[in-house]
């Protein structure tokens, strides 16, 4: 059996954009990536709108298609159990909070009986209910109650899109390490864009991961957000 | 200054509960489902009221109650729930009861899709409901103006008396952006007229039924005499690069901030673009687009719809310069697309 990685995590966290960019990592050294995009909850912004990029890299994308491509039906691809039984890399990108990880409790069994995975809690402290122990505590909980397995650590992904600076991601990655302490779980990745990424202290380096965002429109650089 | 990662739904719903606002009633409906969702997590916690009612119509006229006693209040929805909250809107808007609606957009008529759409705008700026009435419409263009929006409907609802809606695509209500947390509102506008216990006065009644053709035409004079003077005072729009504009693109919404880059882009091109975006929806900014017909020799609108806005437009142009269109429908066209339609235009035009 090959890798299996899951990204959970709070609305908003970044799940897709980290899932869609390790994907294309792994498919680097693989013939055989799956990225299945189970965010059955909302169509916006969802890793299938990378679709052509993830094809162009030899990458299978198991995500609702034709015209249940932008539903918000739960509609689980079937071939999701076929291809958890097959020897892949699969990368599964849930929607948010705890209706998005309910999907892998359904797989949970087929997750154990893989083995060799990790369960990912992605956190961005930028955004709402995720600025405080307490609440991604909660999360945390919440998460692995319904999606049946325990995560195995954390991807720091401290942002505030257009206007990421250094100082920004190296206070959350702070606050985000000071949670992994209060949940005894590892952090991972710390994910930044490349323009961070070069910059990075070089303590960093061990866990840092370098990203692309794909699913951002490009013509919010530069738009104003006030107009 | 305290800055947030946050959606436009989730920013206009902090945005409201900074405005002071205590109930939220309302039904889940995508794209605007995480307004509800952030309300339920947060409104009890700070002593406000959650309820996801039975159905739109249960909704509605819980914001009719709810507005009567004085508080703010709100719902959110989108097209198909708004259509079932026209009668209760009607209702709200002749007994002059404040309160914020809010329209994520998607694609009708019928169920339509959940893709991003501005197809409500007649049903939005006509009222909508029955009977003779307006509410007011604002269009904000980023996740900051959701926040900004909730707050600004607030006031405004309440200085008039008025249902405020604020429409926003579907996609606006789902992106993410920075935004700055503003501070809590702490004054408010009086209500003596509100149905609050009536210790040490007459009691207030909240009533739209009037039997009399005399005093049902006072009601509506009272009305349209009260919509005039928020025309007067509220309307309200942004233009960029205008000036020397030989075509003036007229846009809402996060439409709008996509076209900007546009206007530069077919600036590039050579042809001189400017964009007007009106920010009020009612009362339409009408002057605005009247100071343009001075200078400009095309008027241009854009919509994601087959043309609601465009009937206001040449309203206001009063046919001094010809106004063309440009509509798609389903998604938020990229600004490659929109700068092509806007140098067609021209071209067609000879400038």
């Amino acid at each position: 059996m090959g890798s299996l990685a899951i990204f959970a995590g709070g609305f908003g966290s970044g799940k897709s954009e980290v899932a869609i960019n390790f994907a294309i990592d792994r498919a680097s050294t693989s013939q055989k990536v799956v990225l299945a995009d189970l965010d059955l909850v909302n169509p916006f912004f969802a890793s299938r709108d990378a679709r052509e990029k993830l094809i162009s890299k030899n990458i299978r994308l198991l995500a609702p298609s034709g015209e249940l491509a932008f539903g918000d039906v739960p509609n689980l691809p079937t071939e999701i159990i076929a291809l958890m039984k097959q020897d892949n890399d699969m990368l599964i990108d849930l929607a948010g909070d705890e209706v998005g990880s309910l999907v892998i409790g359904y797989l949970s069994k087929l997750v154990k009986e893989r083995g060799n995975y990790q369960f990912y809690l992605v956190i961005n402290p930028y955004r709402p209910f995720a600025g405080e122990l307490e609440s991604i505590k909660e999360l945390k909980q919440l998460l692995e109650k319904v999606g049946l397995i325990k995560f195995t650590g954390i991807i720091s992904n401290p942002n505030m899109v257009e206007e990421t600076n250094l100082e920004l991601v190296l206070r959350g990655h702070q606050r985000v390490v000071e949670f992994a302490a209060g949940l005894a779980l590892p952090v991972k990745y710390l994910t930044v864009e490349e323009s961070i990424y070069n910059c990075l202290p070089y303590e960093y380096r061990n866990i840092a991961k370098k990203i692309t965002l794909y699913l951002r429109p490009s013509w919010l650089q530069g738009s104003g957000g006030g107009m | 200054m305290n800055k947030v990662l946050m959606k436009g739904n989730e920013a206009l719903a902090e945005g409201a509960i900074l405005a002071g606002c205590w109930g939220f009633f309302g039904y889940p409906i995508t794209p605007s489902s995480e307004i509800a969702e952030y309300m339920a997590r947060k409104l009890p916690k700070i002593g406000g009221i959650f309820v996801q009612a039975e159905s739109e119509l249960a909704a509605i006229n819980m914001v009719y109650g709810g507005a009567s006693t004085g508080e703010r209040v709100m719902t959110a929805s989108s097209g198909p729930g708004l259509s079932l909250k026209q009668e209760g809107i009607s209702f709200i808007a002749e007994a002059e009861l404040p309160c914020l609606i809010v329209n994520v957009s998607r694609g009708g008529p019928g169920l339509g899709g959940i893709q991003p759409s501005q197809g409500d705008y007649f049903q939005a700026t006509r009222g909508g409901g029955h009977g003779d009435y307006h509410t007011m419409v604002l269009a904000p263009a980023s996740t900051q103006e959701m926040m900004d929006f909730a707050i600004l409907g607030y006031d405004l609802a309440d200085r008039y008396r008025i249902p405020v809606i604020i429409m926003a695509e579907g996609t606006l209500g789902n992106l993410m952006e920075p935004v700055i947390v503003r501070d809590e509102v702490t004054s408010f506008t009086e209500k003596p007229w509100a149905i609050s216990g009536c210790q040490g006065r007459k009691p207030n009644i909240i009533n739209t039924l009037h039997m009399t053709a005399d005093v049902l035409e006072e009601r509506n004079r009272h009305l349209f005499n009260k919509y005039k003077e928020i025309e007067m005072n509220e309307k309200r729009a942004e233009t960029f690069m205008v000036e020397d504009a030989d075509i003036v693109v007229v846009a809402f919404g996060l439409l709008a901030r996509v076209i900007k880059r546009s206007v530069i882009d077919a600036r590039k091109n050579g042809v001189k673009a400017g964009l007007i975006r009106p920010i009020t929806l009612w009362p339409f900014p009408d002057e605005h687009i009247k100071a343009v017909t001075e200078t400009c020799k095309v008027l241009l609108s854009m919509e994601i719809s087959m043309g609601q806005m465009i009937q206001d437009i040449r309203l206001a142009a009063e046919g001094r310069v010809p106004v063309e269109f440009y509509g798609r429908i389903g998604f938020l066209p990229n600004p490659e697309e929109l700068t092509r339609g806007i140098i067609d235009v021209a071209e067609r035009k000879g400038l």
